[in-house]
């Protein structure tokens, strides 16, 4: 404490000089106001440093192969009402369990990956304005904390071209956090959700990339669904659509109500061709599409900043 | 982008007996996203085309008192402040009662009403100037209608064809497609979608200025020009990397160009949100809506002048860095390298394809124009773009990559758009590579086969040609290619004929989009419609668990099941996070565009966002909790893969807290660690700390442990420091912990050893000075078979022993 003693006495000597500022003429106040300013710091900065040392010399050691604490009672868990699951996780596993039962692989998506997978190998020409939409963060490196799930299309690709040679299909679905440089609303979050899918196969079409993405969302609603596409535009896919299905009936849907859910598309022949699939032989396609919504339509959310919020007033909402 | 549907229409007869809402919805899902409908068929409700048949001044004001005919037998007084109202003019009379349509979609609209002016003038409803009528922001006078387009009594609406309904385009879904940045180029899609073939004669502008004008004739004063009708071939210089073609079209004044009456021209750029300000920019913006080709009006003289030379020398280059140019806003820009700079004689004039001089610019005393009509890389633009800030309708169009086919025609179209005032005086055009044609072959079987659909030959020619591309069939032998396999599903791949028809498909100009066979089939099938293709779904085999999710849902379940909150909370950090956790910020990736200071750096464990998020919640307040969290972690002493991207690895992190707890909340963070393994059916070491990783930093050496498994580090837990819990602001009761999944996973076991029947059980209890973990290894040397587990530890006032109590169960 001694020591603290000796840098106060110190601040109070700055304190001191600093009033003298008053006798300076005027042009040379703002040098020595800098100066005293960052002496002073400096001594603020060591007496913390001194305190914390003494905070931290304080405390006494404990047993820490022992279960419980002298004289005290062993520890109990809390009560099973006060647990709950992240309800963005739930729904990632549910989504996850009907990609599975549908014969999908899963493999989850990187959060700090580079311009080679999140871009070039993706079809992006260098320096297109495509690659503008994605609002992507970088690191003083280059990195790229991905924008879209389909920043694992080339690794899967590669890693179950195998299943090619066995003369199957690629079926593999990828859920992963991903990450946008926009501001944050109601509706807006920087980090995210999605869940991406891919398929290859000798003789994959566009009707059934409908059939999967209609058979996985009347699984997950458990209702039939009408769906509809518009076009869309991905550089990966040729063709691109976006997907959408009427609002059910457990959401409050109209009929003619439409929910934008995913995009979509065949794979571009250069995304094949780029993980040495040939593209004169295979076909395939990839969806992408965000989690966030459909938790946020599941539980009739209206801000979705409240997912990563930690606030424990909102997740024990969803306790066992 | 707006897109108004009445002027589409003029492009396309779009058939009888279907509905615009049906037309939207087409749109939407066969050419692109239309984010909303702006229903403009009730907007001008309540306004007519009335003659003003007597104007007389009031005395004293500004205002006019004007008897107004609306083709019914009474006239209708109405008093008017606008200079220019005049006996015998055509008028826009918005009757008692109607809104005004400026104020349509404002919260409270306007409604005028039957007025009393300077307590004595009855005065019904208002003659309207264009800013009332939302037709821009003259505010100067009233509008005039021209008699040759309406009489009294016709609603305005009608003669200007404004019950319009207007479509809000989401332009990112047409990134690839610059041709439907115009209304003629979108037309041509629309007819597409309904299966018409476009109509080419009105897809081409006028060439007949071109054809028509005499530069050669002498200047009315007879002195000679600088310029003649084919100028020079060093007039244009362009760098032909980043300007594919440059057209000059030199105009020169012969008489003014008048602008009195409201023109459908003003009304429709209104409704695709630009204002109509006066006509020779008015011009170059209506072109660049019907055309997608955008165009910029230079003053001739001015530019000769700046580039000190006797004719005009337009040299299109990249800039130096650090040049300067001060735009037409006024403002300075200084350049970077890869903007492209139009310049006279090497003096910079414009900021391509963003924006024009200050210097250059046009005014009420131009004499000759220099109308620009060129196409710049998309690339240079898009980075100009950035680094200015500019989003001006020429340039979103530009970095979509205008093609360069129709510079020319836009060019000369404008010139005969502003004959009343201008004459063409000179051409010049360099193009030094034009565009080849661009063939694609394609066979029906390959079309099918990907889309999964069964369309005929002749039905694929007729779609393809209906939106301009030509298509040749000649016959091939079987193509190779086709992935028709034994044992495929029927139906699809089935109608496979000897030999093939090859379709050549030849790309329209505009269609710079079109490179391979799969472009083809996305017309195909977006033309014809994606909906009307059947679902179906594909047989394959069953699919594989995937281990670490696996991991992580067992532990979400177990930890959720025994009371403690799943959280989830932002990869990124800030440095006094990392600071407040003793974490070494070096050690972090640091994002460079971050959103905020907040959220700088990658975390290196979960820990600390999970003690940020206790603050929150014992604040709230929550009287006890514990949360946790599963995500990727980074740190940059790990390196990176194989693929050269940084290693990750998953990472628990938990925390409990009580606000006036008691106790070692130590115990209760091992308590749930151990639930954790007992689950994975791993057995853990928890001895003192020695570890000096970035997840240890925050705890308390003396009161934390490191958890080995099979003499590995895979984790700490233990309070925290106490700086650490001063620095996050919490209560006493905390403790924590840290565990690498990516271990975890490794070392689990899914055998679970069942041991039936009852046991006997038997307490035992040992006064001893040493540890717990020393006296149990004492303890199960004497009991080898047996399953041994803590009681309690009681150590009496004064006493240097402790009583560690322990149940045997055989």
């Amino acid at each position: 404490m001694d020591e603290v003693l000796k840098l106060k006495s110190k601040l109070k000597e700055i304190n001191t000089r600093a009033r003298g500022i008053s006798d300076l003429p005027v042009s040379e106040r703002a040098e020595f106001g800098r100066k005293i300013n960052a002496e002073r710091e400096q001594v603020l900065a060591e007496i913390k440093a001194v305190e914390q040392v003494a905070l931290d010399t304080e405390v006494s050691p404990i047993d820490v192969t022992a279960w419980s604490g002298v004289n005290e009672a062993m520890p109990e868990f809390y009560p099973v009402t006060f647990g709950s699951k992240h309800p963005l996780m739930t729904e990632l596993d549910r989504v996850i369990d009907i990609y599975q039962m549908m014969g999908f692989d899963v493999v989850e998506s990187r959060q700090l990956d580079d311009e080679f997978h999140m871009f070039d190998v993706l079809n992006f020409p260098k320096g297109h304005p495509a690659r503008d939409g994605y609002d992507t963060f970088r690191t003083e490196e280059g990195l790229i904390p991905p924008a879209h799930t389909s920043t694992m299309q080339h690794r899967v690709l590669k890693e179950y071209k195998k299943r090619l040679d066995e003369g199957g299909a690629i079926a593999v679905v990828v859920p992963g956090r991903v990450f946008r440089n926009e501001d944050v609303d109601a509706t807006h979050e920087h980090t995210f959700y999605q869940c991406e899918g891919v398929y290859v196969s000798k003789d994959c079409t566009l009707s059934q990339m409908l059939g999967i993405l209609r058979e996985f969302f009347e699984k997950y609603y458990e209702q039939k669904l009408n769906i509809k596409t518009q076009p869309g535009y991905f550089p990966f896919t040729e063709p691109s659509l976006e997907f959408m299905i009427e609002k059910p009936k457990s959401l409050g849907g109209k009929k003619g109500d439409f929910l934008e859910m995913l995009g979509c598309g065949m794979i571009h022949p250069n995304v094949l061709k780029a993980a040495g699939i040939d593209p004169e032989e295979y076909h395939g396609f990839a969806w992408g599409g965000g989690i966030d919504r459909l938790a946020m339509l599941r539980y009739g959310l209206s801000d979705v900043r409240l997912f990563e919020s930690g606030n424990l007033n909102f997740l024990r909402e969803f306790s066992l | 982008m707006k897109i108004s549907l009445n002027w589409l229409k003029e492009y396309v007869n779009v058939p009888e007996g279907i509905t615009n809402t049906e037309l939207i919805s087409l749109i939407g899902s066969r050419l692109v996203e239309v984010e909303g409908v702006i229903d403009e068929t009730h907007k001008y409700d309540g306004i007519t085309v009335v003659r003003v048949e007597k104007a007389e001044k009031i005395p004293d004001t500004h205002l006019t008192l004007c008897q107004v005919y609306d083709g019914s037998p009474e006239l209708v007084q109405v008093v008017c402040g606008a200079p220019n109202v005049r006996e015998g003019m055509l008028a826009a009379w918005i009757r008692p009662g109607a809104i005004v349509p400026a104020s349509v979609h404002e919260a409270a609209p306007f409604v005028i009403g039957k007025r009393k002016m300077l307590s004595k003038y009855d005065s019904n409803g208002m003659l309207a100037g264009a800013d009332e009528l939302d037709f821009g922001d003259d505010h100067s006078g009233i509008v005039e209608i021209d008699p040759s387009m309406a009489k009294p009594g016709d609603t305005l609406a009608d003669v200007f064809e404004l019950n319009d309904l207007i479509l809000e385009i989401e332009n990112k879904s047409l990134t690839h497609r610059p041709d439907c940045f115009g209304i003629i180029g979108f037309a041509r899609e629309v007819a597409g979608i309904l299966g018409i073939k476009f109509d080419s004669v009105s897809e081409t502008v006028s060439r007949n200025s071109y054809e028509n004008f005499e530069a050669s004739e002498p200047r009315d004063d007879g002195s000679e020009r600088a310029w003649s009708r084919e100028l020079e071939s060093d007039f244009i210089t362009i760098d032909s990397d980043v300007c594919s073609r440059y057209t000059a079209v030199v105009l020169e004044k012969h008489g003014e160009l008048g602008k009195k009456y409201l023109t459908l021209q003003d009304t429709r750029l209104a409704k695709a949100g630009m204002k109509p300000v006066e006509r020779i920019v008015d011009a170059t913006n209506y072109l660049m809506l019907l055309t997608g080709q955008p165009l910029h009006a230079f003053d001739l003289d001015k530019f000769i002048k700046v580039g000190n030379t006797e004719k005009p020398k337009i040299i299109v280059r990249l800039a130096k860095k650090g040049e300067k140019l001060v735009l037409l806003d006024g403002k300075e820009i200084i350049c970077n390298e890869n903007d492209v700079l139009i310049t006279s004689n090497d003096v910079p004039v414009a900021l391509a394809g963003a924006m024009g001089g200050e210097s250059t610019m046009i005014d009420e005393n131009t004499r000759n124009i220099l109308l620009e009509s060129a196409t710049f890389s998309l690339y240079n633009l898009r980075k100009t773009q950035m680094d200015h800030g500019i989003f001006s309708e020429a340039i979103t169009r530009f970095t979509k990559g205008q093609p360069p086919y129709q510079t020319m025609e836009v060019a000369l179209e404008c010139a005969e758009m502003l004959k009343d005032g201008f004459k063409i005086a000179g051409i010049a055009d360099n193009y030094p590579k034009p565009e080849e044609s661009n063939v694609v072959k394609n066979t029906t079987t390959e079309i099918n086969n990907l889309l999964g659909t069964d369309y005929e030959k002749d039905l694929i020619i007729q779609t393809l040609t209906n939106v301009g591309f030509q298509v040749n069939v000649s016959t091939g032998p079987a193509a190779a290619s086709s992935p028709a396999v034994a044992g495929a599903p029927s139906g699809v791949l089935a109608k496979k004929a000897s030999p093939v028809d090859i379709l050549s498909i030849e790309s329209p100009a505009w269609r710079t989009d079109i490179h391979i066979k799969e472009d083809i089939i996305e017309e195909v099938g977006r033309l014809l419609g994606y909906d009307n293709i059947e679902p179906t779904l594909p047989l394959h085999r069953t699919a594989e668990k995937n281990a670490s999710l696996e991991l992580k849902r067992e532990i979400r379940n177990c930890l959720s099941m025994y009371g403690a909150n799943e959280v989830l909370t932002y990869s990124f950090v800030s440095e006094k996070l990392l600071e407040k956790a003793k974490q070494d910020k070096k050690n972090s990736y640091k994002i460079v565009n971050s959103i905020s200071p907040e959220l700088q750096y990658i975390r290196q464990s979960i820990v600390p966002s999970l003690l940020e998020k206790t603050f929150l919640n014992e604040k709230l307040p929550v009287e006890k909790f514990a949360i946790f969290e599963m995500n990727q972690v980074y740190r940059k002493e790990w390196g990176v893969t194989k693929e050269n991207v940084p290693v990750e690895r998953n990472s628990l992190g938990f925390v409990v807290a009580e606000r006036k707890g008691e106790g070692t909340a130590f115990y209760k963070a091992k308590k749930y660690v151990e639930l954790i393994f007992r689950e994975m059916q791993i057995v853990a070491e928890y001895v003192p700390i020695k570890s000096k990783t970035a997840d240890t930093k925050p705890f308390e050496p003396k009161r934390s442990a490191e958890i080995l498994v099979n003499g590995e580090y895979v984790g700490v837990v233990g309070e925290f420091k106490n700086s650490v819990r001063h620095e996050f602001k919490l209560a006493d009761y905390l403790a924590g912990f840290e565990i690498d999944l990516d271990l975890v996973l490794e070392y689990r076991s899914n055998k679970k050893e069942i041991k039936i029947g009852a046991k006997k059980t038997e307490d035992l209890t040992v006064a001893t000075t040493k540890s717990y973990a020393e006296t149990l290894k004492e303890v199960q040397e004497k009991y080898p078979e047996a399953e041994i587990s803590p009681l309690s530890i009681y150590q009496a006032e004064g006493e240097e022993k402790k009583n560690i109590s322990f149940r045997i169960a055989f």
